[in-house]
Formats: C-alpha cells, sequence, structure tokens
C-alpha cells in the first residue's frame, strides 16, 4: 500500500500526524535567533577571520558606530559655539550609555591637544574639556585641531563642516538599540546641525531588524498573492486552501527544523520561507490542476486522486529531487548561512513533496459531493476557453512552424548572455543593502563626503626574528661561564625559561624579567668583577630588548611611512592613521611647533621618549591601538570612503604591487584585517565556491535526467532551459550592471533546480503524448492543451508569488524577487518555445524508438 | 632612625593624648583626618629617596616595565615639596628626567629633560590628571592631591581605618565625582582609595599592598592602580628606601636635568 493509498482511507490519522509535526516544529520558532553579522559568512575556524579577531584583540578594538554631525549653514561650519556645545554634550551623553567602550570613545570633546605655551613650554590639556563659549574660542579649537593630523578628517572635516564621535560598543548586537538611544539624544539637543548615524554595525545590526519585519511581512504576502492567483486559476476556495495548507506546513516545519537544530536565522535563511512558499505550491498546482481537468462529477473522487497521483509520482518525485539538489549544491560553498540556506530549502522541498502526495489525497477524500461536483463541470469549461489555453495553442503553432528562427534566437541569445556574463561585476557592499532614501544610506553618503572614509581596514605589520633571541642567549651563555656559582644559578633558569621556546609576544617581559633579575643581582653582588659581568650581561639584554621593539626603531618607522604614502597614491584610501603620525606629532611640539620638525627623529631613544611623552597624556591607552605594548606588531589603520568589496580589492592589489616594487625588510610579515578585508574574503570565497555547487549540481542534474528518461540525449535537451536561463539571468546581470552580489550568486542554484522541473514535466509528457499519438506534431498540439497549462500556471504562479518582494525596503529582498520572477518567466518560455521547436526540428533523434513507444 | 621616631611621636603628642582621652570618637573631624593623611602619605621626613619598579598591565595582563629613581625635598611640613624622577629603565628612555616644584597654592612648576633628543622642556600643568609615563597612575597621584581642592566628609570609623568621602570643588577639572578613602587609625596611610563617576560606578581603586617600618617612618613599599572599567592595572613596588639624608635644594635645580645628581641618585650602599 502506498502512502497515497494510506492517505486516502485514513485521511484523519494524516491530519494528526501532519497538525502534530506542525506544532511541535513550530513551538521551536519562538526561539529564532537572529544573525546578521557578515563575519559569519566565513567559518569560525577560517584563518582571516581568526587573524581579523586576533588582531581586535592585539589592538583593543572595538566596533564602532560612527555619529556625524554636519553644518553647512554657518561660516564657520561646525566651529561655533553652539554646534560645539551640542558635540560636547552629545559626548559627554553617549559616554554614559550602556554597551559604550567610554575610554576609546573618539570625539573632539575626548582629544588630547599637546601645544606650545609661549617659547620653550609644553602644554598638555583636553582638546575641549568645556564647550566653548565665545567664536574666539571655538577658532581656537579649529586651530588646535588643524595641527593634528590624526583628527583631521577623522574627528573633524577637513572643510570644518562636519564633526564624527566614533562609538566603540562592547558587542555587536548592541549596535541597533544604541543607535536608537544615540538617535534620541541628537533629537534632545539644541541645535541646528543636521545628524547621522552609521558605521558598519549600526548597519548590519538595523539590517537584522529591518530582516525580521520583513520576514514576517513578505512571505505572508507572497503566500496571499499566491493563493489570490490560484483561486483566479481554479475558482474553488476549497480546492486552493490545500496548496496553501501544504506551503505553510512546510515553511514552518523547515524553519522549526532550522530552529531546533540551534542555526541562527542569517540574511540568507531568513528568505528560506519565500523561496519555500511558491516551490511547495507547484506540485500541488499539477496535482490540482489534473484533477480538475479528470474529475467529472459522478467520478469517485478517491479513485481519480489516486490515478492523478500515481501518474504524477515520477516526474514530481523527480523535480523535487533535482530541486532539492539544487540547493543542497550549496553545501559545496564554504559559506555557513549559504550552507544552511541551501541544506533548509532543500530539506523543505522534501517536505513538500511528502506532504503532497498525501495531504493533498487525504483532503481531496474529506471534500463534499457538491463541492466536487461544482469542481468539475467549471473547469471544464474555464480552463478551455481561457486566455491562456489560446495563447498557449498560438505559441505551440508558432514554436513549431517558425521552429528554425527560434533556435536561431535562442542561438543569439545564448552567445549575447555570454558576452554579458564575461562584464558581470564582483561586488558587495552591506551598505548597499539598504535603498537610497535609508538614512543609513544617506548618512554613509554624506560622512563619506565629509570625512576620509567611515569604511576600515588593518593593514598589519609584524617584526618576527627567532634568530636574535638564540644569538643573545649564545652570547649570554659564553658570558656566563665567567660567573660564579651563585651568579649562574640564578640565570641559568631566567636565560631558559621552561615554556618551551620565547615566542615574540612574551619576548619583552622575557627580557624584562631578565633586566630586572640581572639589575638586583649586581645590587646584591660585592666581588667587582662579578658586578662588571653582570653589568655586561645587562647591556647584552638591554640591548637585544631594544631590538626586539622592532616598530620603535626609525627605520621601520620609515618603512610604515612609505606604505602609508603607497595606499595614500592608490587614490581610494582616504587616509591612514598609523604609529609615524603619533611620533611626529609629538616630536615637532617638543621641538617648538615647526612644521620641518613634523618628522620621525633619528634614533630610537628619541623614538622612545617622544611616545613615553604621548602616553603621559589622558589617553595612554591610545597608542596601543597602532602598536603592541612590545613594539613587535603594528596597525596602519585605512580610512576608505567606499564599502565596495570591488574598492577595497583594487586597495589589496594596488599594495600587492607595490611589495613587489619595495618589498618589506626580512622578518617583517604583512597581514590584512578589518570589516571591509573580510568582506572581501567571503566574497571571493562564495564566488569560487558557487561556482563549484553550480557545476556539481549542473552534473548531477545531468546524470538524474539521464537516469530518468534512460537517453543521455534526453537528458541533454532537459538541461537546455535550465542552461539557457542561467546564461540569460547571469547575462542580463551583467548588461544591466547589477553587482554580482551575494543573493544574485545564490540564485544560480534556485534556477537550476526550478528550471529544470518544466523541462522533466515537458519531455515526459512529450514521451508520453508521442506513445498515445504516434506523431510529433500530434504530439506537440496535444502538449499545448493542459500539460502546457500546468507549466504556465506554475510558471505565473511563482513569478508573481514573488513580487510582494517589490515592495521590501532591502535591497536583496527586492533583487530576489525581481530574478525570480525573471527567472520563472525565462525558464517557463524557453521550455514552451525552444524546446518544441527542438523536438519539431530533431525529435526523430531525440526519440529513436518511436516505433516502440507508439507499440506501448 | 630612633631619634625620627620619638620627634614623631613628640610632633603629635597632643593628639595622640587626645586619642587615649576619647577613644575612637576622638578623631571624627574630616579635615583634621585629611591633614594628617596628606603628611603621613607625602610629608615623610624632610626628604627621601626611592627607587621604583613599576609593571604596567592592560586588560589582557600585557606588560611594560619603568624603573626609576625618586627624590624628595620638603620645602615645607605640609606645603612645598621638590621631586627629581629619572629613569633607568627601559634603556631607550634612560636619562629621562622630570623635575617638579609642587606649590601648596597654584600650579606646579614642571620640567623635563629628553637625552635621546638632548631637550629641555618646561611642562605648563594644565592638568595634573593625566597619565604618569603611560601607568594607571596619574602625575597627581605621585605628588599629591592638594587637600584644598576638595571638600571632605568623615563616613565612619571602623576598628582599623577612618572611612572618609571627598567631593572635588571643581567638578570640570577632575574625571570623578567623589572618591572614598580608608584611612589606616594607627599609620594614617590612606590604605585605599575608591573613585565614583557620574553612573554612580566605582570605576578606579588605589591600594596599599605593602607597608614597611623605614627610618621610623611607615613606609609604603608596594601599591596598585586598578582600572575597574577598561581592566588592567599598574603595579608599584619601593625599594632602596632612605629618609632625611640631607638633600641639598640644588639638586632640585633645572641644571639636574642635564647633569643627574649620580651621588643622590646611585643605591644606597648600607
Amino acid at each position: 500500500m502506498t502512502v497515497t493509498d494510506y492517505s486516502i482511507q485514513r485521511p484523519r490519522t494524516v491530519y494528526s500526524v501532519i497538525a502534530l509535526l506542525v506544532v511541535v516544529l513550530g513551538s521551536f520558532l519562538t526561539r529564532t535567533q537572529i544573525d546578521t553579522d557578515p563575519e559569519n559568512m566565513l567559518p569560525a575556524s577560517q584563518v582571516d577571520r581568526l587573524f581579523h579577531n586576533e588582531v581586535k584583540q592585539r589592538f583593543a578594538l572595538h566596533d564602532a558606530i560612527v555619529v556625524g554631525m554636519v553644518n553647512e549653514e554657518d561660516p564657520d561650519g561646525i566651529f561655533n559655539p553652539r554646534s560645539l556645545t551640542a558635540l560636547h554634550s552629545l559626548s559627554r551623553s553617549i559616554l554614559a550609555l550602556e554597551g559604550v567602550v567610554a575610554p576609546d570613545l573618539m570625539s573632539l570633546a575626548q582629544a588630547d591637544n599637546i601645544s606650545q605655551e609661549g617659547v620653550g613650554t609644553l602644554r598638555f590639556e583636553w582638546m575641549m574639556q568645556e564647550a566653548p563659549v565665545t567664536a574666539q574660542q571655538a577658532e581656537e579649537i579649529r586651530e588646535k585641531v588643524s595641527r593634528l593630523p590624526l583628527l583631521t578628517d577623522t574627528l573633524v572635516s577637513g572643510d570644518g563642516k562636519a564633526a564624527a564621535i566614533y562609538v566603540p560598543i562592547a558587542s555587536k548586537d548592541l549596535s541597533y538599540p544604541l543607535s536608537l538611544e544615540i538617535q534620541l539624544l541628537t533629537e534632545s539637543l539644541d541645535s541646528d546641525d543636521t545628524f547621522h548615524i552609521t558605521g558598519l554595525p549600526v548597519a548590519e545590526d538595523t539590517f537584522g531588524h529591518d530582516m525580521f519585519i520583513q520576514m514576517g511581512i513578505s512571505a505572508p504576502l507572497a503566500g496571499l498573492m499566491i493563493f489570490l492567483l490560484m483561486l483566479y486559476f481554479f475558482r474553488s476556495v476549497q480546492l486552493v486552501t490545500v496548496p496553501m495548507l501544504v506551503a505553510m506546513a512546510t515553511v514552518i516545519m523547515s524553519m522549526g527544523a532550522l530552529t531546533a537544530l540551534g542555526f541562527s536565522v542569517h540574511i540568507m535563511s531568513s528568505m528560506i520561507p519565500i523561496f519555500l512558499m511558491p516551490i511547495a505550491v507547484v506540485d500541488s498546482v499539477h496535482i490540482m490542476s489534473e484533477f480538475a481537468d479528470a474529475y467529472r462529477p459522478g467520478d469517485d473522487a478517491r479513485r481519480v486522486i489516486r490515478d492523478v497521483v500515481e501518474e504524477l509520482f515520477t516526474p514530481m518525485l523527480f523535480t523535487s529531487v533535482t530541486s532539492a539538489l539544487g540547493f543542497l549544491s550549496l553545501l559545496l560553498t564554504p559559506i555557513p548561512p549559504v550552507q544552511v540556506f541551501g541544506a533548509f530549502v532543500a530539506f523543505g522541498i522534501l517536505v513538500a513533496f511528502v506532504l503532497t502526495i498525501t495531504l493533498i489525497p487525504a483532503y481531496v477524500t474529506r471534500m463534499s459531493e457538491a463541492s466536487l461536483a461544482k469542481l468539475g463541470t467549471r473547469n471544464a469549461t474555464v480552463q478551455n476557453d481561457g486566455l491562456l489555453a489560446r495563447l498557449l495553442q498560438r505559441v505551440g503553432r508558432l514554436s513549431t512552424t517558425h521552429g528554425k528562427l527560434v533556435i536561431a534566437i535562442a542561438l543569439l541569445m545564448a552567445i549575447v548572455s555570454a558576452v554579458g556574463v564575461t562584464r558581470i561585476q564582483i561586488n558587495d557592499n552591506p551598505v548597499r543593502w539598504f535603498k537610497k532614501n535609508h538614512p543609513i544610506r544617506i548618512a554613509d553618503e554624506v560622512l563619506n563626503q565629509h570625512f576620509a572614509g567611515t569604511y576600515d581596514a588593518f593593514l598589519v605589520l609584524t617584526a618576527r626574528n627567532d634568530k636574535a633571541v638564540e644569538e643573545f642567549q649564545t652570547a649570554a651563555e659564553a658570558l656566563l661561564t665567567g660567573a660564579d656559582a651563585t651568579t649562574r644559578a640564578l640565570l641559568e633558569d631566567r636565560l631558559h625559561p621552561k615554556t618551551e621556546t620565547v615566542d615574540s609576544q612574551d619576548l619583552d617581559e622575557y627580557y624584562g624579567n631578565l633586566i630586572a633579575v640581572l639589575d638586583d643581582a649586581q645590587f646584591e653582588a660585592e666581588d667587582p668583577e662579578q658586578q662588571d659581568l653582570l653589568g655586561r650581561l645587562m647591556e647584552l639584554a638591554e640591548s637585544a630588548q631594544s631590538s626586539a621593539r622592532y616598530f620603535q626603531r626609525p627605520e621601520s618607522l620609515r618603512t610604515i611611512e612609505s606604505l602609508q604614502q603607497a595606499l595614500g597614491e592608490t587614490g581610494l584610501v582616504g587616509k591612514t592613521n598609523a604609529l609615524p603620525d603619533i611620533v611626529k606629532v609629538v616630536h615637532r611640539e617638543l621641538r617648538g611647533g615647526d612644521p620641518d620638525d613634523y618628522r620621525v627623529p633619528d634614533t630610537t631613544p628619541a623614538v622612545a621618549q617622544s611616545l613615553l611623552q604621548y602616553q603621559s597624556s589622558h589617553r595612554p591607552q591610545d597608542l596601543w591601538h597602532m602598536v603592541t605594548p612590545d613594539f613587535s606588531s603594528t596597525a596602519i589603520w585605512l580610512q576608505l570612503k567606499s564599502g565596495d568589496n570591488q574598492d577595497m580589492t583594487r586597495v589589496l592589489e594596488a599594495l600587492d604591487r607595490e611589495l613587489e616594487d619595495h618589498p618589506l625588510p626580512a622578518g617583517v610579515e604583512l597581514a590584512w584585517a578589518g570589516k571591509s578585508y573580510i568582506n572581501v574574503v567571503w566574497q571571493q570565497s562564495m564566488v569560487h565556491g558557487m561556482l563549484k555547487s553550480l557545476l556539481g549540481a549542473f552534473l548531477a542534474v545531468l546524470v538524474i535526467m539521464t537516469l530518468l528518461f534512460r537517453s543521455w540525449k534526453l537528458g541533454l535537451l532537459a538541461m537546455v532551459p535550465l542552461s539557457l536561463t542561467i546564461l540569460g539571468v547571469y547575462g542580463a546581470i551583467g548588461w544591466i550592471g547589477k553587482d554580482y552580489d551575494m543573493p544574485i550568486a545564490v540564485l544560480s542554484s534556485l534556477t537550476l533546480g526550478l528550471s529544470v522541473d518544466f523541462a522533466i514535466h515537458f519531455i515526459s509528457r512529450v514521451r508520453s503524448l508521442l506513445g498515445e499519438t504516434g506523431s510529433f506534431q500530434a504530439a506537440l498540439e496535444a502538449l499545448f492543451e493542459e500539460p502546457a497549462r500546468a507549466i504556465a500556471r506554475n510558471a505565473i504562479v511563482i513569478a508573481i508569488g514573488f513580487t510582494p518582494l517589490f515592495f521590501a525596503p532591502l535591497v536583496p529582498y527586492i533583487t530576489v524577487g525581481a530574478f525570480m520572477a525573471g527567472i520563472m518567466a525565462f525558464s517557463g518560455l524557453t521550455t514552451l518555445v525552444l524546446l518544441p521547436a527542438i523536438v519539431a526540428w530533431i525529435g526523430p533523434w531525440l526519440f529513436p524508438n518511436l516505433d516502440q513507444e507508439t507499440s506501448k | 632612625m630612633t631619634r625620627r621616631w620619638i620627634l614623631t611621636l613628640l610632633a603629635f603628642a597632643p593628639a595622640a593624648l587626645a586619642v587615649e582621652a576619647f577613644g575612637q570618637e576622638a578623631l571624627s573631624d574630616a579635615d583634621t583626618i585629611v591633614a594628617r593623611a596628606n603628611l603621613a602619605a607625602y610629608y615623610a621626613g624632610d626628604d627621601g629617596r626611592s627607587e621604583v619598579r613599576m609593571v604596567i598591565s592592560d586588560s589582557q595582563g600585557r606588560q611594560q616595565r619603568r624603573q626609576f629613581t625618586v627624590l624628595r625635598r620638603d620645602v615645607e611640613e605640609g606645603g612645598d615639596q621638590q621631586f627629581l624622577v629619572s629613569f633607568s629603565q627601559p634603556s631607550d628612555v634612560r636619562g629621562t628626567v622630570f623635575l617638579v616644584d609642587k606649590h601648596a597654592e597654584g600650579d606646579d612648576d614642571r620640567w623635563l629633560y629628553l637625552p635621546g633628543l638632548d631637550l629641555v622642556k618646561r611642562i605648563s600643568a594644565g592638568d595634573k590628571r593625566t597619565s604618569f609615563v603611560g601607568a594607571h597612575y596619574f602625575y597627581e597621584d605621585v605628588s599629591g592631591r592638594s587637600p584644598n581642592e576638595d571638600t571632605h566628609k568623615f563616613i565612619e570609623a571602623t576598628e582599623t581605618h577612618y572611612v572618609l568621602e571627598h567631593e572635588p570643588k571643581d567638578a570640570g577639572s577632575v574625571e570623578f565625582t567623589s572618591y572614598i578613602t580608608w584611612i589606616d587609625k594607627a599609620t594614617f596611610l590612606p590604605m585605599k582609595i575608591e573613585y565614583t563617576n557620574e553612573t554612580g560606578k566605582v570605576f578606579r581603586r588605589v591600594e596599599v599592598l605593602e607597608v614597611e617600618e623605614v627610618d621610623g617612618n611607615t613606609t609604603v613599599t608596594a601599591s596598585r592602580v586598578s582600572d575597574l572599567v577598561g581592566g588592567g592595572q599598574t603595579d608599584m613596588q619601593f625599594r632602596h628606601i632612605q629618609y632625611d639624608l640631607g638633600i641639598p635644594s640644588e639638586v632640585f635645580s633645572e641644571r639636574s636635568l642635564r647633569t643627574p645628581p649620580r651621588d643622590w641618585l646611585q643605591r644606597p650602599t648600607d
């Protein structure tokens, strides 16, 4: 007994089991966790991601909300008492917010200043401890800022019209609530300035918030749309209710399973309901369509539905399996959210298949005689005279009579599309996930217009010289041979600590401890000879420690400077901030403030002593955002005006060229970190991964098609619509100039899975019709009756079902909606126009066993 | 040593007698306690020398070390003082010297010598609550905050400590809203200070870890400042301490910046 038979006999049991599953899995939905961090596009163990997080730790960096303040009206820009008072008060209020890393907040009101006070006197003070009262005081602040390159174009725009507050936050998921609190603070200020709030964490977290809302709106709206369309086709609420039940049960079970297994809902998985809704309906439409056609009043509904399911079982199984395979191929892409998306859509498709062959028969069995009777008579009239029916018959005639022309046009389109594919621009930018008029997009645009850029990346240099430690140890041991027993006993252990090897991180501490011990020993030693020996050991350790502090050396700072210059010359980097900038400012002010002294001093002690002065400020910890306390690693901060991956990629390439021309000194390693860089990494892995997924799925589907039709020729024929659709869709993307981003990449496998459905139905129908009619012409004519209508209805239902996405405020949703509609239209059309043309042209070659099929 | 101890006893005899007579409640006047704590913490002896080892640890436990010698001379007990701070470690900053003329009233005078740049600079005091060479200590923690800058309130006397609360007279000039000190009843050394910020949270703590009797003065030999918000701490260890060396006032002149007074900076040989 098949499951369908069982469903027909025990409809109540089927209802109960399905209802139970829906309730149990659905109950997990309350535990849904949203994840919008693009970092999670990379597996947690991915090497660049690990490094990125290590760099954040190493330089105590936090994700930051950027608050911008713009004054276009005042001739002095923001340098007027009222604006600066607002800035001052806003900074103070933000400092008090829970979740803000107060000591690292960057604002004019929290900045330190070093300046000259008369001849030979230095002054360290807050830049703006109190807000200025007079225009003169405001002007003084402008002058002070202009002398500090680290602040210009970072905290205050070069044109003086804008100021920024960088609000470091303890955790990324606080950025949306915090941005709302800051928004409230800005509204309560007495100020005519315009305020903008942006920054990647805000963009991401806000996206998550909007996404959650979208999920609640788009999926039900798509459901409603599909419901109305089906109602139009079938004119029976009762009949249309059941595919909707299938769709809803599928969505709830799939999302419930996803949550139950502990996965969070990422931007990708938030689209699962929208994808599953139309797909789940497809098989039901086939069955209902066929049932409505076959059922005549007086028939035994049970028998009719069983026959219909039996006939459609194989094509439905295969379309489901191939669609599922298309999505499963996403597992080949090394991006966890994409994998989760692929796996659960595939799961949903199979769930939908099972529900279709159980729930629908059970439902039909329980329909009243009266409803069934209405259904039969009405369908018979509606369908034959319908607009769609007439249109399809015309299409059928056209494609068979002008077959060669159709094929020629298809070939031409394929070529044009192929050219388009070569023009595809691979690019993504999380801020562009918002529409142009979204406050975050506006903030992004305004602030990047005024400042050197709000997107960050870090170029990290690390110096390693393992040999130096060994050399030091050898030299120290050589000296120790002349030492007395006590000294030797004291130092042997310290020289070779028990902890395996001395790695660079502890190197500074290793030397520091050694120096402290030597210092004490020297005090205790009474023999002048031993004292002298300890003194020499001390010198040795001191010099080893000093050279291990690689980025305190003038020549190392110059290396950083030349990298900064090279980055600046790309034209893509608005500004870089690095250790030499600090050293140069302090050095200039120590020397008396002459612009000529804005340079790296010539000796290591001079650098070290300048930095000691910098550390005597209100914010000594700022130094460690640029260099580690042992001076073995340093970070160059890049401010980029664009968050486009493409632009970041260009910066990477430019730096590679620079390094080819001017290699780094031996022992210095270079690596990238920062959100802009991480986005490039996952994008690259996505593009390669998607290509793999697509090829993998293509081959798998081809094999399945060949098996299904027991003919490699028909297998290839089945691949024609999807190949042309993929080519067409991506060609169009190339020609339109739309960036190839994450949603677009994912659409390829979707296309593959859905387009092949039409071809399967088409070919299996052609084959059985050939058997029935015995001629290609007759078979094709028959095909353009009910089978073509089923295909067309499906294409239309899915295409229109996605249109509510057009009204989403988030760009990726719009993209998906537009392309889904496009894909359905395109592949439906290819199947109904190109395939008949091909069959009419080389039918005998494709179906060599026509005689056998006829005789069957 | 004993001589100094006796002198101290004599000097404070009336107060000591008062304690005897009225028991624990005898000292409940905040200003008096603060004045005596100020003397105990910053004015031990007429002058002094100490070697300081400082370990600055960030929230990740990463360390920086500093070593310097401090010479101090009291111009007036409880009033003006002179300090000379000379760095010996790390070697790249060796020879860096700070000279401070601390004034009980008005801004201090500060000078700086950087041997690597061969440069003497005068530092405008501006703000004394800036970091002392990258440590969690402020300049003011090292040289002492004038009792006149705060109002003091007596909270309670525990078995061992006087507990006082202090509020700044000029709230705009400091990063705290108030602080509480625990002053040892016997020695009058402030043993713990906790600073509270606008949100009412204790964000900074200074505490004494060890005291020793040196030349008759109960002297702090180890102390710590902790950043309770950002994490991280600075430990200071005071060694080779001596009092009443008779350091002449010329030692604290600008000339000492370039030519350090080696005789006084040198470690005592017992």
